[in-house]
């Protein structure tokens, strides 16, 4: 008996999903240890709740202020969902189904806004239209803002549906549109809600363009709770108000999900001469996602190009500079921490497909459900019994990457499923070990998407609002706050530098992302998942 | 290149059992099919062999080395067995070189070595020039060869092929396979070759492993497995096979559709049941004075053979019949039909 343990346990490793494997002990304990970091803002906001009496629990959610602002909350959230889904639909299946010139421009065109966030379209539009305000206002730079998550997501899946289906409708006798309806819909309806989380998360965890329009949201509650009358309880209380609201919609988007799951295998793709050549449709395409891109890329930029120009003031260099600087450093510290806590988890996901690896999924969506506001009341809150991280750039690095961790755990479980089990089985007999599987197999083909998948969680970080606000260290400035303290002050000209210079950093890696996917060796495209990294 | 010893092996996914108690042997450089139809579980035969997921009970020896038993098992990376998987598995961020360099040890070989190795397989395999291309460059026959070159170059104790020909279309199929094989017997290669083609593994192979829900339904070399099968079953899945029902008499003759006259008699009938008999064992002809009559009612033509279909004009009988070509039959001939083989008659007790 000459094999150890260890040994034994190496060789079960290797073993495909489903078929019998176990987990090492030294993994469950790791995922057990992160899974409770992830929850320390939840319990926290838990126990803070609950330090009011029950009945002062129910008056504070029942008082008419609190239910006027969840009113506003869900009319801007179902407004702005709504909008989505049909412009959402009916853009990305022209793009994807009508004979254009120039596709890929006109996608990248529709996407591009996705570099841009909130409060720097509410800033831009602001400055056009100083008296913009209200519900309807919000709605409509929302959906400025989060129309490319639903593009993003519908075109993916559109890509994948067999053209034969289509092919076969229509020697079925199906119009157009009957085939529209009972073909393509039922495939896409999985993205379409996937679209429609990312953009409803979105609107529940926005901060800035609400506050900018005046719009009081759970978001705007919660941050002025904490401003003005330093009641963490009640600000505490809305706050699982508002986590309560983002897991309904993520359960909602599960339920649908789960429907499609098993239909996903499908082949390549609607060939350019099965496009459809109506004259009518083409130019309904190209004016709407033309509308589309004046009013989310050419007028904010307009306006931060023309702000940028016509600024009599000089430009204070060393503190763009200084921005920039603190930006990048604190998103990439984030970004490294998310990376860091996503490997075990991604493993544990990508490899075993055991209830504790489902249970670890979820405890991770909680995360995704919880807004900047919310981990940034939790994380100041317990800060102050932190000792030396409380107000340090380590805190508000720890808040990205808790923020963002669903993101970086859903590429790390897709990049890591993009190695074949078969590559690794084939490895294994050429007399690798386990350890020299993962060197040089795993990561050497997993890599480039983890990359693309860690420069996301960075870029996200690097716009996030009201977490920095509330985190970042004295006298610490970064591109986001910069941009929010000028323009609250309506001082649009002094912001504009700082926006331009963060809309063109994150223009890069969104152009890189709405590109048509390359096949890779594997028939996965490598985009599709990382669409899910984007908010 | 090693001799392969598996005793009472079994294999359970969760409360299914996969492998049941299955025993075979192997010597040193043959080469041995497992055939079956799909989920009977050669492929996890094979992955067992290989190490990739561990048995339950029983032993697998290569040579004198214990390698797999139930508790203690040899890693997959410790087998040294070339495993060359569906469509070859070749690692998509190598190019050619270095996908058949992958399991050479870099501690132990110099690069010359390492070298001199890659360019012996790539001429082995007729691939030379190709050093540099990457594996989606690769028409799908050469990404096979590569594969096959990636698992002889580590100097395998046993090379185990799970399907390797699969994907690729049947002219392709045929003349890599026999590549293969004679590459595979160049080397002296004790080897196994998963495949659920009956002909595929009667053409490559010194022994058959016929596979049935886990079990061995028999074993032995391709003419023993094709000539003399253990039940009708098994005759149907090594080839095409005519059953027909059959009495058998106290003396040992047998009577069906088409015995010949010598075999009939009068003694008692023993026993009731099934013969076998391969199409091509059946003569047809015109006007032969011999044989029983029928009416040819559907020809299949093939080019190189034919099938014929004839229904007997003394009962509801039909009969399979292979010709070679050419011949000049035609739908509605009356025809003679006899049996020129061996009678393989099995008792339904």
């Amino acid at each position: 008996m000459a094999t150890s343990t260890k040994e034994r346990l190496t060789n079960r490793l290797f073993t495909s999903r489903g078929e019998p494997g176990s987990i090492h002990p030294a993994l469950y304990a790791l995922v057990g240890m992160l899974l409770a970091v992830v929850l320390i803002p939840f319990v926290y906001l838990v126990i803070r709740a609950f330090e009011k009496p029950v009945p002062e629990i129910i008056d504070l959610l029942l008082r008419s202020k609190t239910l006027e602002v969840l009113l506003t909350t869900s009319v801007l959230l179902a407004v702005v969902v709504a909008v989505n889904i049909v412009l959402g639909t009916l853009i990305s299946a022209g793009l994807h189904f009508v004979q254009l010139p120039k596709t890929h421009l006109l996608i990248v065109a529709a996407v591009l806004p996705l570099a841009i966030p909130s409060y720097v379209f509410t800033y831009t539009w602001l400055a056009l239209f100083p008296s913009l305000s209200g519900t309807l206002a919000a709605a409509f730079v929302l959906v400025l803002t989060t129309l490319p998550y639903m593009l993003l997501a519908i075109l993916v899946s559109l890509r994948r549906i067999d053209n034969g289906f289509i092919e076969v409708a229509r020697t079925l006798g199906l119009s157009r549109v009957q085939i529209f309806f009972r073909v393509i819909l039922p495939q896409i309806r999985g993205s379409i809600s996937a679209g429609a989380l990312l953009a409803g998360l979105y609107v529940l965890s926005d901060f800035g363009a609400v506050s900018l329009l005046n719009v009081e949201t759970l978001t705007v509650s919660i941050q002025n709770m904490f401003k003005s009358s330093y009641d963490r309880s009640a600000a505490s209380v809305i706050s699982l108000l508002l986590i309560l609201a983002s897991i309904l919609f993520i359960a909602a988007d599960e339920k649908i999900k789960d429907k499609n799951a098993k239909e996903n295998v499908f082949k390549r793709l609607a060939t350019s001469d099965s496009r459809i050549q109506s004259f009518r449709l083409k130019s309904i395409v190209l004016i709407s996602v033309g509308v589309y891109a004046l009013l989310a890329v050419v007028v904010p930029f307009y306006v931060l190009i023309s702000r940028f120009i016509s600024n009599p003031n000089p430009i204070d260099i060393s503190g763009l500079f200084t921005a920039s600087i603190s930006t990048i450093s604190v998103s990439a510290l984030g970004a490294l921490i998310a990376l860091l806590f996503s490997a075990p988890l991604g493993f544990l996901i990508a490899a075993h497909a055991g209830r504790f690896s489902k249970v670890s999924e979820r405890i991770i969506l909680i995360g995704h459900a919880l807004p900047g506001v919310v981990v940034g009341l939790a994380l100041v809150s317990l800060g102050s019994k932190l000792g030396p991280i409380y107000q340090s750039v380590f805190l508000l690095a720890f808040a990205y990457a808790l923020l963002f961790l669903a993101k970086a755990v859903a590429s790390m479980t897709f990049s890591l499923q993009l190695v074949p089990q078969v590559l690794k089985e084939v490895a294994a007999t050429l007399g690798k070990s386990k350890t020299k599987v993962s060197t040089s197999v795993v990561f050497p083909i997993a890599l480039p998407s983890i990359g693309l998948g860690t420069l996301l969680v960075f870029l996200t970080a690097m716009k996030e609002l009201p977490a920095t606000l509330m985190l970042r260290p004295t006298g610490m400035d970064t591109l986001a706050t910069q941009i929010w303290s000028y323009a609250s002050i309506n001082r649009f000209n002094d912001a504009a530098p700082y926006a331009l210079l963060l809309v063109l950093i994150a223009a890069v890696p969104t152009f890189l992302l709405s590109l048509p996917s390359r096949e890779v060796s594997t028939e996965t495209n490598k985009n599709d998942s990382q669409v899910g990294s984007l908010t | 290149m090693t001799s392969l010893d598996v005793s009472h092996l079994t294999v359970n996914f969760g409360d299914r059992t996969v492998i049941d108690d299955l025993s075979f042997n192997l010597k040193e450089g043959e080469i041995a099919s497992l055939l079956g139809p799909s989920g009977c579980g050669k492929t996890t035969l094979l992955r067992a062999i290989a190490g990739l997921l561990q048995p339950r009970e029983g032993t697998i020896r290569f040579g004198s080395q214990l390698v797999g038993v139930s508790t203690v098992v040899l890693p997959p990376h410790k087998r040294r067995t070339g495993y060359v998987p569906q469509q070859g598995a070749l690692f998509p961020h190598l190019n050619v070189a270095k996908n058949i360099a992958f399991g050479l040890d870099k501690k132990e070989l110099s690069t010359q070595e390492i070298n001199a190795t890659v360019s012996e397989m790539l001429s082995l395999i007729g691939m030379s020039g190709y050093e540099n291309q990457m594996p989606t460059e690769l028409s799908g026959g050469q990404q096979t060869r590569v594969a096959l070159a990636r698992a002889l170059a580590v100097k395998p104790r046993m090379v185990l092929l799970d399907e390797p020909f699969s994907a690729l279309d049947a002219e392709l199929r045929n003349e890599l396979r026999s590549e293969v094989v004679a590459l595979l017997r160049k080397q002296g290669t004790t080897a196994i070759l998963v495949t659920h083609d009956r002909e595929e593994a009667l053409v490559s192979s010194d022994k058959v492993v016929l596979m049935r829900d886990g079990k061995i339904a028999q074993y032995g070399t391709p003419e023993e497995v094709y000539e003399s099968p253990v039940s009708p079953s098994v005759a149907v899945s090594t080839g095409d096979a005519l059953i027909l029902e059959a009495e058998q008499s106290d003396n040992g003759s047998t009577r069906y559709a088409i015995s010949s006259l010598e075999s009939e008699s009068k003694s008692a009938i023993a026993s009731n049941g099934y013969v076998v008999i391969r199409p091509e064992e059946i003569s047809v002809s015109k006007n032969s004075s011999l044989g029983v009559a029928g009416t040819l009612i559907q020809l299949d033509y093939y080019g190189h053979d034919a099938m014929l279909v004839i229904k007997l004009e003394n009962g509801s009988e039909i009969i399979r019949a292979r010709v070679a070509g050419p011949m000049d039959f035609e739908v509605g001939d009356i025809v003679k039909v006899e049996h020129r083989g061996p009678i393989r008659f099995f008792s339904n007790q």
